[in-house]
């Protein structure tokens, strides 16, 4: 079987009139990617740079004025062949949701309706997807809650009643509870104190390996990618600038930009002050030509600035677009 | 549970309070005004005829127990409040010798029954409609009745109320313009009787209802247009929820919360809005009854429709608060 997640030349912008003159933002230029079975695929970047933009893009959970532009996002959920899901019909993508395709949505303390139980909540999600009477999927849940050390008592509590972690982890056990083949996770754990972020991390993780399912993880937060993701891609300025398994990427980083998100990592032992990057993320609306990260880079050469450097695979599995890499030049 | 009985009773208490400050007010408003109802009622029955002035200090003295005027300003003040927690008001100078209360409820069921099936309607329509067209924002239809309701709602109700009486009772006259009922019949529960009292009501009814719904349609409408773009909606909406049930549990129910405060208050309020419509449209209810007492200086008639007011408004009030965590589960009992 293929990939099961297809990106293709995705370019989705926010397109805005005023007064007849069209703005675009270029969130998401042109960016090709695959997600394998039972991986979990990191998404990394510092804010702005299209990660959100993106995994919406990708879940189709666009509204106006962020629009497609071209490009194709083609799913291939066990057995059924790949299907770009802006084909899908409305009830096609309704049976898809959340039976193949769930998400962790960013900012998970506010995704459960205040007036509800949480016991409806799964009944309005997932019952619908379960071939269960009402009795025995409650049972169903009540196990998956234990999975995730909640006990049974939070189907019966409104969202307040619960503490943060909890409700990330009900969150977390709404969007597995119909075993999906493919999860979004959308800064799941951005809000949480590092405690709680561990244990939410592990529960991911440990799901993820029953389920096999793949799991799309996006944070700023290289640390929580170290820990946890097979292969990671690093977006900058709307576009994929490069990706490699986890483990090669943070031993040999070959975008400068990567390199800086690494080195930015505090280590054990290691007391050298740590720098920023200079300078402030293009404005998307009128990208620097040539090479997007030019203007902060410190390896910018000529071809940076007038000619768009294209991803090649420089190492097997490992993807830069980079000028200076394709040189051989390190950063 | 216990904290919730503490509440209940701080509630009840406040209730009574502002249920006694109320008609409190109403007493010393009312006792400031120069008519005498002894005077004045003695006047009205001496007017033919003479009496003899020991008849007349009969009459007085006995006036004066009836109308609670006797003694200095503390005891009248005593006398009246032992007749209001009893129900009894006195009787009504306008209609000597018809006790206030036999007035008042006779007048009672035509105003609240108007009034409370105008104000349902028109909450449960605009909210309705609103809620609808905050959620399906590009629906022509629901755009058009948001401009109409838009556009209806700034009309001050005299002028809609005329309006429908001119196209209605004289223009195209299928509805009856005036009274609750068809003259002659015998009121009662017969069919001929309930269809004229329906027909009676429907216009009176329609105004109330087409000056009231603006109101719950446009707040309603900005209330889901809120809701709509929060967290759990979108949630739900990536999450693939049949988009009835979002809009019935998801949407509406959030956006109702303050509309039910509001529907309380319309409620409990309902007694100044009726007078109005009870003028225009003739309609023996409280409002023609207060309008008619204070023409005739009938002050315990005033008094006693003021305190069946206060009740209902402050009622109204309590009934939100203790209802309200029911509604919303965030709203702690304090």
């Amino acid at each position: 079987m293929g990939p099961i997640l297809a990106v293709e030349g995705l370019k989705a912008y926010y397109q805005m009139r005023y007064f007849g003159t069209l703005r675009e933002v270029r969130a998401v230029d042109d960016i090709t990617l695959e997600i394998q079975r039972d991986e979990i695929y990191g998404l990394a970047g510092e804010s702005s740079s299209g990660k959100s933009t993106l995994i919406k893009t990708i879940a189709r959970a666009i509204r106006p004025p962020l629009n497609v532009v071209d490009g194709a996002v083609r799913f291939d959920f066990a057995g059924q062949g790949p299907r770009d899901i802006y084909t899908l019909s409305a009830p096609e993508l309704a049976a898809t949701r959340w039976r193949h395709l769930s998400y962790i949505m960013q900012g998970s303390m506010n995704v459960l309706n205040p007036v509800r139980r949480i016991r409806h909540s799964f009944v309005d999600f997932a019952f619908r997807h379960m071939s269960l009477p009402m009795p025995a999927f409650l049972r169903r849940v009540e196990e998956h809650l234990g999975h995730l050390s909640l006990r049974p008592d939070v189907l019966e509590s409104f969202p307040h009643e619960l503490s943060g972690g909890m409700r990330q982890r009900v969150t977390i056990a709404l969007a597995t509870v119909c075993r999906p083949d493919f999860i979004i996770a959308d800064e799941p754990t951005t809000a949480l104190d590092v405690v709680v972020q561990k244990g939410v991390l592990e529960m991911i993780r440990r799901l993820q390996r029953e389920m096999g399912s793949s799991v799309l993880f996006v944070t700023h937060d290289m640390a929580v990618h170290a820990n946890l993701t097979d292969r990671l891609g690093i977006m900058y300025a709307g576009r994929l600038v490069e990706e490699a398994p986890t483990r090669a990427l943070f031993r040999q980083p070959l975008h400068p930009y990567t390199a800086h998100l690494i080195r930015s990592l505090p280590r054990i032992g290691d007391d050298t002050p740590r720098h920023g990057l200079e300078g402030r993320p293009p404005n998307l609306a009128s990208p620097p030509p040539g090479c997007r990260f030019h203007p902060r880079c410190p390896l910018a050469m000529e071809v940076c600035q007038q000619t768009t450097p294209v991803m090649q695979e420089l190492a097997p599995g490992h993807r830069v677009a980079c000028h200076a890499a394709a040189q051989g030049i390190l950063p | 549970m216990r904290g919730y009985a503490l509440y209940l009773f701080k509630r009840l208490f406040q209730f009574c309070l502002v249920v006694f400050i109320g008609i409190n007010v109403t007493y010393l408003i009312t006792h400031a005004t120069p008519i005498d109802p002894v005077e004045q009622t003695i006047t009205a029955a001496t007017a033919f005829g003479t009496t003899s002035p020991e008849a007349i200090a009969m009459m007085r003295r006995s006036l004066q127990d009836l109308y609670g005027t006797g003694g200095s300003g503390f005891d009248q003040w005593l006398a009246f409040w032992r007749r209001i927690v009893v129900g009894d008001f006195g009787p009504s100078l306008s209609a000597f010798p018809t006790p206030v209360s036999t007035l008042i409820r006779r007048a009672l069921p035509w105003t609240a029954g108007l009034m409370l099936v105008a104000t349902l309607l028109s909450w449960g329509l605009g909210n309705l409609l609103g809620g609808l067209a905050g959620y399906y924002r590009r629906n022509r239809l629901l755009k058009f009745a948001g401009i109409v309701a838009m556009g209806v709602h700034p009309v001050p109700y005299y002028i809609v109320a005329f309006v429908l009486l001119i196209i209605f009772g004289y223009l195209w006259p299928v509805l009856p313009i005036t009274g609750a009922y068809a003259q002659g019949l015998q009121p009662g529960f017969s069919l001929e009787f309930a269809g004229s009292v329906i027909r009676h009501s429907l216009l009176p009814t329609a105004s109330l209802v087409l000056v009231g719904i603006g109101g719950w349609f446009m707040g309603m409408r900005s209330l889901v247009s809120n809701v709509v773009t929060e967290d759990y909606t979108v949630y739900a909406e990536l999450a693939g929820v049949r988009r009835r049930r979002i809009l019935g549990a998801y949407v509406m129910r959030n956006a109702l919360a303050p509309q039910v405060t509001g529907l309380a208050m319309t409620l409990g309020a309902i007694f100044n809005g009726a007078i109005i419509t009870e003028q225009v449209f003739g309609y023996p209810g409280l409002g023609s009854l207060l309008v008619a007492a204070v023409h005739a200086g009938d002050y315990s008639l005033v008094i006693g429709v003021t305190t069946v007011s206060i009740l209902a408004v402050s009622f109204a009030v309590l009934l939100v608060d203790v209802l309200y965590p029911l509604l919303d589960p965030r709203v702690q009992a304090r």
